[in-house]
């Protein structure tokens, strides 16, 4: 009898308890936001999107290298002699035209590993967390700044000028070659004559040269 | 006891389904249930809906570094001690030295994040026994917790906030005031907590004498954290193993007491969440007043993770109990081989045991009370 009535009035106390406390959150200042009216401010360094300032970029590929989801997809054509692309805002020479830098956010798992090896610090987080799609396709950013003639025309010339140095470079080459051989003609003549001496004065036969040219 | 009497007079065994979508569940974890009645005869969960492949990619990967987000992933409920655990490993193989401010802001996040881990688990424990305002309360607190998080690291859940060596990026200068601010206005939470779940009549009902898990049974099955606690055993690696700093820190070890019923029942294991959520406010309290203001937190991250060969295991005291993390490094760019020792793997494992007999309706508590994660259990 007596733990019945202990357990009713500790049945009934907790009941009231639990009330007081309900009663004073109810009365106390709300911690809800009504979302598409009232937005919460995200910190500065919040991970939410990212961005790559282009102007910035050298195409170094350290990013995509970086990530683990490889969600980031860089394509580079290297300048030619005639054009100069300047400097980042860091000093660093750029050297690539960048073709293309996309970056598929549905992929990307927001992990930062990307922004901190980057040697201009182009790349990196915004606080912008409003951008869903119905189609996944639009969730790929493209942060190159060329149109597509443009990079047609780039990699054309990048491409004529590689051949162009792949040229010259053979027949640097060939000439390099071409200089070795005609060096080694002459020793061998010189070799020759003298073993010519030498066998006019052993009495043998003069030996072929063994090496004709660095072919 | 309810005998279920078919007409022929035998008694019948009903086989049911709870989950894998099962609110209670935590996550999607299937238990096959025999039931003679209402009175479980066997429990078998089914695991691997949440199976990511997480060891098979960080040898896959090709860097050491690229495994720490993932590390996240696995409990995403406590990311930071996830962390904690991977790094102190790689650190330990490397023999880096770490500077003080390192060691102390991670000690504050990884008790921090203890705190949050646990607001959910208590939250969703008294959710699944229906008692709804606590868990809005304490996700008020929670939220707390997060939005500092947020500011050091600039994400929510999923941080990747340390590297190994040091941490990604500085906490905010106004970090120490925060989370001094934090604790002050949480200490009276946890009395408000007591008085509205830990000694309310009907959830001591629902929880007391319910799931008991004795000691040697929580020993047989290798149980830690919390779940061994509560069973009345002093084990907790931060004080028996320490690592990091924490054999400069006072606190005291809650341990279950068998106060509302048997030692080892559900509300044992509650409790001492609840408990545990006290001392580590202490180690916060402590861990700011030492922590150095000065100091580069990135200073020791090595450029390139250069591992010897070798093997490593490290285990931590997450929320849920010891975290282990071996590695075995061949010395190329991704480890060789890394397993990891889930504490809510082996908490699931015992449910079969301290479910049997019980009823269908105190299987909601059983789960609920062990505090699983299923992102951990499956990885």
């Amino acid at each position: 009898m007596l733990t019945v009535v202990k357990q009713g009035w500790s049945t009934f106390k907790s009941i009231f308890t639990g009330m007081g406390i309900t009663i004073r959150h109810f009365f106390g200042p709300s911690v809800t936001l009504q979302y598409p009216d009232e937005k919460m401010e995200l910190p500065e360094n919040s991970r939410a999107k990212l961005y790559v300032n282009i102007d910035d970029c050298i195409g170094c590929f350290l990013c995509a290298r970086a990530c683990p989801v490889n969600c980031i997809d860089i394509e580079t054509a290297p300048a030619t002699a005639d054009v100069d692309l300047g400097k980042t805002s860091t000093g660093n020479p750029k050297r690539f035209w960048l073709t293309r830098f996309d970056i598929d956010m549905a992929k990307c798992m927001y992990c930062d590993l990307c922004v901190h090896p980057c040697p201009t610090n182009c790349i990196y987080m915004v606080p912008d967390y409003e951008y869903s799609e119905f189609d996944r396709s639009n969730l790929i950013y493209s942060f190159s700044n060329l149109v597509p003639e443009q990079v047609a025309d780039v990699k054309e010339k990048a491409e004529a000028e590689a051949e162009e140095k792949k040229r010259q470079r053979e027949e640097m080459q060939k000439a390099k070659a071409e200089a070795a051989r005609k060096k080694k003609e002459m020793e061998a003549k010189k070799e020759e004559e003298r073993s010519e001496k030498d066998g006019k004065e052993k009495g043998r036969a003069p030996s072929k040269p063994e090496n004709d040219g660095g072919e | 006891m309810i005998e279920l009497i078919s007409d022929t007079g035998e008694r019948r065994e009903m086989t049911i389904n709870m989950g894998p979508q099962h609110p209670s569940t935590h996550g999607v974890l299937r238990l096959e249930l025999v039931l003679d009645g209402e009175i479980i005869k066997k429990v078998k969960p089914h695991i691997g809906y949440l199976h990511r492949c997480f060891e098979k990619y960080a040898e896959e990967v090709g860097d050491y570094a690229k495994v720490i987000p993932y590390t996240d992933r696995m409990d995403y409920v406590s990311a930071m001690n996830q962390e904690h655990g991977y790094v102190l490993a790689l650190e330990r193989m490397l023999e880096l030295e770490l500077p003080e401010r390192v060691e102390h802001i991670r000690v504050i996040v990884a008790e921090m994040q203890r705190i949050a881990s646990h607001l959910l688990g208590i939250g969703a424990f008294g959710l699944d026994l229906g008692a709804f305002s606590p868990f809005l309360y304490l996700f008020t607190e929670r939220e707390k917790i997060l939005d500092i998080f947020e500011k050091i690291s600039g994400a929510r859940l999923l941080y990747n906030y340390m590297a190994v060596g040091g941490l990604m990026r500085d906490v905010h200068p106004e970090f120490k005031t925060d989370v001094a601010e934090f604790v002050k206005t949480f200490r009276p939470k946890i009395k408000e907590l007591d008085d509205l779940l830990s000694y309310n009549r009907i959830f001591i009902k629902r929880t007391a004498n319910v799931g008991v898990l004795p000691v040697e049974v929580a020993l047989n099955y290798a149980a830690s954290g919390p779940v061994l606690r509560g069973s009345g055993m002093k084990w907790d690696l931060r004080r028996n193993d320490p690592y990091s700093i924490y054999d400069r820190f006072e606190f005291d070890i809650p341990v279950g007491e068998g106060e509302m019923g048997t030692l080892g029942d559900c509300w044992d294991r509650y409790i001492v969440r609840v408990r545990e959520m006290e001392q580590s406010l202490r180690i916060i309290e402590q861990a700011l007043d030492s922590m150095p203001d000065e100091g580069d937190v990135m200073q020791a991250i090595p450029k390139r993770i250069r591992m010897k060969e070798g093997e490593v295991y490290v285990r931590t005291e997450s929320p849920r109990g010891e975290l282990g993390y071996f590695i075995a490094s061949n010395n190329s760019a991704s480890p060789h081989r890394v397993k990891a020792r889930a504490p809510s793997f082996v908490h699931l494992c015992l449910l079969p045991a301290i479910s049997k007999g019980s009823l269908i309706a105190d299987m909601v508590a059983i789960v609920g009370s062990i505090d699983i994660v299923l992102g951990e259990v499956d990885r």
